[in-house]
């Protein structure tokens, strides 16, 4: 077993078995989430001045995908202010369940479970992204939506079924979790087995139950079950990075179809955001006029037409050379687990070259969050318009090429044989190269 | 149940403490501002300047604080030595006026913002107890020219004009070419004809008559008049009539070449022959500029129109700009 | 991972994992391997780049090592910047007042040349491209990325299908 108990360490121990530290940073976050909102709706039009869109999409969306994920899996999830209004009726405590809250309770309908909805909103989000990305007022609003559906669906619906089945960046987070080195799983199993009360099930905001965790892509790390556990059962382990992929790895088509879309976002959020093309800019700027029609039609068939297409044809192939007792169905889901390394090495690659040049936009903002001239911290005026250097460049290609090669290891370990890996390594090159062609050619 | 008390407070707490910031960094921003005009400078498609009239009285000072929403874009208030303030989109800048006549006054934006740049305008209107003074009509008003006409050179020089060698010929000249006037309400075109037709004159061939023009203009003119109407040309002209007089320029880039058997777009026919605007004429065309007068220059660049969408700058150059401007103008055909 | 490693155990994993080895080395000489490039005799050029909300027209510029730039930067609608990556260099131009500077293109690689002047929403990405001299970086990359995929292949070479549980 190649995990460290992150448990065993008593001061580390304290800080998760503690609400307070958690608490505290929630309460922050949330205060922060508030600030950004204002900011956003009464800070400058100049989107390079203002808090919010800086604050968003320059440093938390970085360190989301710089920091968070890679080193944390859902660990922002289990700092996210979002569900906390609505967590407070539903357990009529913002510290720790007092007793039986408001709300309806009801269960998420079945239909909508998986990760279709969230991958559906993150496509929005991309369809929109050029104008979230620059307008300071829809990014308010959309975070203002956001954190009231995640309230009003709080008190409808059980649990956090917001952040299971809608939250787009939980759809994101989730899905590479499966890559992160972190995870919460139970120590002993016969003492679970045992255990009838299953508090650790009552208790999770998430509706997992420990003893059946097999990957991390739907655990919040919250923490919840490890304070609850009468029998202090539960281990926050670090783990080699990427341990839920494998044979055992149990895989659905959402899965699948979330990892596609994020493969089409990035390559299209590449092109546009960090290409040469300036009408594709304008295109994806100017919602609702007929080149944005356009480039939304293209987005849509890139994320639903060719690479899903792609895809399965390389899955066809890979069916082909295969035993008899594979189907394509099941070969179509059994290969999802690839695109997660794919992914995640990709976006991470795109944040470099993205958010180092945009980085010094950052103090500036924190001196003049409202753009009333002011100068808290002695850095307005500092922004730079930033440059990409030779080394960014070497950043990107390594973490390309490592993406390549970790998830042409995860077809290789899930395949009968090297000839049924070929095609789906294929792909994979494939995806690579084109990342490759939008960053560094 | 402490905790939680204690927990609702803290986050009650927080969130009050971000309001409470918003809130007092807002009234305190107000309060700075009560004796300043904040004004937003935007694409005039988005809207233009934020205030397009301000209420004044002479000596009075005015508080501006200025920015720009989207690109960068410039402050300047027209005839009046006002410096002038570069907005740079989210920077603000502070500025005074203090204007001691009364009168009104034109602010505009001085760098371009796109096509319609020049309709970002806005005046102040400075009352006082002097009364505004009254400034003469201009001269093409006075002289009655109709700068819609057709002006085109009835002769051109088939070489290079020589003001140098036209200089040799000075003292043979008659005595009306020493005078403004005849500078000012005359083409080179038609100050050529007449002096063509000057008996004592018979002795120059065509060419050197060219060259005293070539001569007369520079002499109206000044090395450091033509500077400052080159600055002006390539600040306000040179984007719609390109950089080189040719009416090429990059806002003008995708609208049609005027009609060359018109050739001249102040023609009231060509103007409904096109759905649109066209290009401004080739200001390097000899047939063109030199049937011009300075006068009639001029009034084209004050009142502007001509339905060309060329911009009416009279509220804006002062007359020794005008001048400036015009007799850099001509420098592009000598 | 492993914390406790006996000296026969690493003996062992070096010659279980030589191959390691050698896919670093042929790694770095992809890397670091100066590759022979036709070396076209320096000659002066002239471009105009056009500068237009939000894109530079041409988008992507190649040139050759030691090649003497004359950069026309025309603004088409309100006033742009460039400012190039890697080199020194910056023009700002007003519309109708073209700007003009020079620079000789030593560097060898691709540069991304960005908009100075905040020129409405979508200036943070209004981005150009200079190639100088071939893309080394790309082609290097692609043999990375090739040498990753048989690197994935040989590194499950023996333990295959079922024996992969070991390290679980």
């Amino acid at each position: 077993m190649n995990r460290i108990d992150l448990t065993r360490f008593p001061t580390i121990n304290l800080l998760l078995r503690s609400r307070w530290p958690q608490f505290l940073i929630r309460a922050i976050t949330l205060a922060g989430f508030v600030f950004t909102i204002l900011a956003g709706l009464f800070g400058p039009v100049v989107g390079s001045h203002n808090f919010a869109i800086i604050f968003v999409w320059i440093a938390w969306w970085s360190a989301l995908k710089l920091f968070f994920i890679p080193f944390g899996g859902r660990s922002w999830c289990s700092i996210c202010p979002i569900p906390m209004p609505g967590e407070w009726m539903q357990q009529r405590g913002v510290f720790s369940p007092t007793g039986k809250g408001f709300g309806l309770g009801k269960r998420w309908p079945k239909k909508l479970r998986g990760n279709w909805l969230q991958a559906g909103g993150f496509l929005l989000i991309g369809l929109f992204g050029a104008v979230t990305l620059t307008s300071a007022k829809v990014t308010a609003i959309i975070l203002f939506s956001i954190i009231a559906l995640a309230f009003i669906l709080s008190l409808i619906f059980e649990r956090r079924s917001f952040c299971n089945y809608l939250c787009p960046i939980g759809g994101f987070t989730g899905l590479y979790a499966q890559a992160s080195p972190v995870e919460v799983r139970v120590k002993e199993k016969q003492i679970c087995a045992e255990h009838s009360e299953k508090t650790c099930y009552t208790a999770c905001p998430w509706g997992q139950y420990p003893l059946a965790l097999k990957s991390s892509a739907d655990c919040g790390l919250c923490m919840e079950c490890l304070r609850v556990c009468p029998s202090d059962n539960i281990m926050v382990n670090l783990r080699p990075w990427g341990s839920d992929l494998g044979q055992k790895a149990k895989h659905n088509l959402g899965d699948v179809f979330l990892g596609l879309v994020m493969l089409a976002s990035v390559l299209v959020d590449s092109a546009v955001f960090l290409g040469t093309w300036g009408q594709l800019k304008s295109a994806a700027y100017e919602v609702g006029s007929l080149p944005w029609l356009i480039f939304a039609g293209v987005f849509l068939i890139i994320s639903l037409g060719v690479l899903p297409g792609l895809y399965s044809a390389a899955i066809w192939g890979a069916v082909r050379v295969g035993s008899a007792k594979t189907t394509f169905r099941k070969t179509l889901s059994k290969y999802g687990q690839v695109l997660v390394p794919l992914g995640l090495m990709s976006w991470i690659a795109f944040t470099v070259s993205f958010a180092f040049v945009k980085f010094s936009y950052v103090l500036p903002v924190i001196s003049d969050p409202f753009g009333w001239g002011w100068n808290l911290i002695g850095m307005s005026g500092t922004a730079s318009i930033g440059q990409s250097t030779s080394w960014s460049g070497w950043i990107q290609i390594l973490l390309l090429v490592i993406g390549l090669f970790w998830s042409s290891k995860v077809t290789q370990q899930i395949s009968e044989s090297k000839k049924q890996a070929l095609p789906i390594v294929a792909f994979s090159g494939l995806f690579t190269v084109s990342m490759l062609w939008l960053l560094i050619g | 149940m402490k905790k939680e008390v204690f927990a609702r407070i803290l986050i009650v707490l927080f969130i009050g403490m971000v309001i409470l910031i918003f809130v007092l960094g807002w009234q305190k921003n107000r309060n700075q501002q009560t004796n300043t005009i904040q004004i937003h400078a935007r694409m005039p498609e988005n809207g233009g300047w934020s205030i397009t009239s301000i209420a004044a009285e002479t000596n009075q000072p005015i508080n501006l604080r200025l920015t720009s929403d989207d690109v960068v874009h410039g402050f300047a208030v027209g005839k009046s030595d006002q410096p002038t303030v570069e907005l740079i989109p989210g920077e603000f800048v502070e500025t005074t006026l203090l204007f001691d006549e009364p009168g009104t006054y034109t602010y505009y934006c001085t760098r371009w913002c796109g096509p319609n740049h020049w309709r970002m305008r806005g005046t102040i209107e400075v009352q006082g107890e002097m009364a505004a003074a009254t400034n003469p009509p201009p001269l093409y008003l006075q002289l009655g020219i109709d700068i819609d006409a057709p002006h085109e050179a009835k002769v051109t020089p088939r070489e290079p004009v020589s003001p140098q060698k036209g200089a040799s010929f000075a003292e043979d000249l008659p005595a009306y070419v020493f005078e403004q006037e005849t500078y000012l309400a005359n083409s080179p075109a038609s100050v050529w004809s007449r002096l063509r037709a000057e008996p004592d004159l018979s002795a120059l061939n065509d060419g050197d008559i060219w060259n005293v023009v070539g001569w007369i203009w520079r002499e109206n003119t000044s090395p450091t008049a033509i500077k400052s109407g080159e600055s002006l040309y390539a600040e306000n002209c040179a984007a719609c009539h390109g950089e080189t007089g040719e009416g090429d320029g990059v806002m003008v880039r995708d609208l049609p070449i005027p009609e060359a058997e018109a050739h001249d777009m102040y023609d009231s026919h060509s103007e409904s022959s096109t759905a649109g605007l066209t290009r401004p004429h080739d200001l390097t065309d000899p047939d063109h500029l030199l049937g011009a007068s300075p006068a009639l220059l001029a009034g084209k660049i004050i009142r502007g129109g001509m339905g060309t969408g060329m911009p009416y700058w009279g509220p804006i150059f002062t007359s020794q700009q005008i001048d400036a401007l015009v007799s850099y103008l001509h420098t592009f055909v000598w | 991972m492993k914390f406790q490693v006996a000296d026969s155990d690493l003996i062992n994993r070096i010659k279980n994992d030589w191959w390691f080895f050698v896919l670093l080395i042929l790694g770095l000489l992809i890397i670091f391997v100066p590759l022979p490039q036709a070396q076209a005799a320096p000659i002066d050029r002239h471009l105009r780049i056009e500068a237009s909300m939000y894109q530079f027209t041409p988008g992507v510029i190649k040139v050759n090592k030691g090649d003497k730039i004359t950069l026309d930067l025309v603004a088409m609608d309100v006033v742009h910047g460039l400012s190039l990556d890697g080199y020194d260099f910056e023009l700002t131009a007003d519309p109708g007042q073209t700007k003009t500077a020079a620079f000789i293109a030593e560097k060898t690689g691709v540069f991304r040349f960005r908009c100075s002047v905040a020129c409405g929403n979508l200036h943070p990405f209004m981005i150009g491209k200079l190639q100088v001299g071939p893309n080394l970086m790309f082609i290097r990359a692609m043999l990375l990325g090739i040498l990753a995929m048989g690197a994935a292949f040989w590194s499950l070479r023996k333990p295959f299908s079922n024996l992969k549980e070991v390290n679980n």
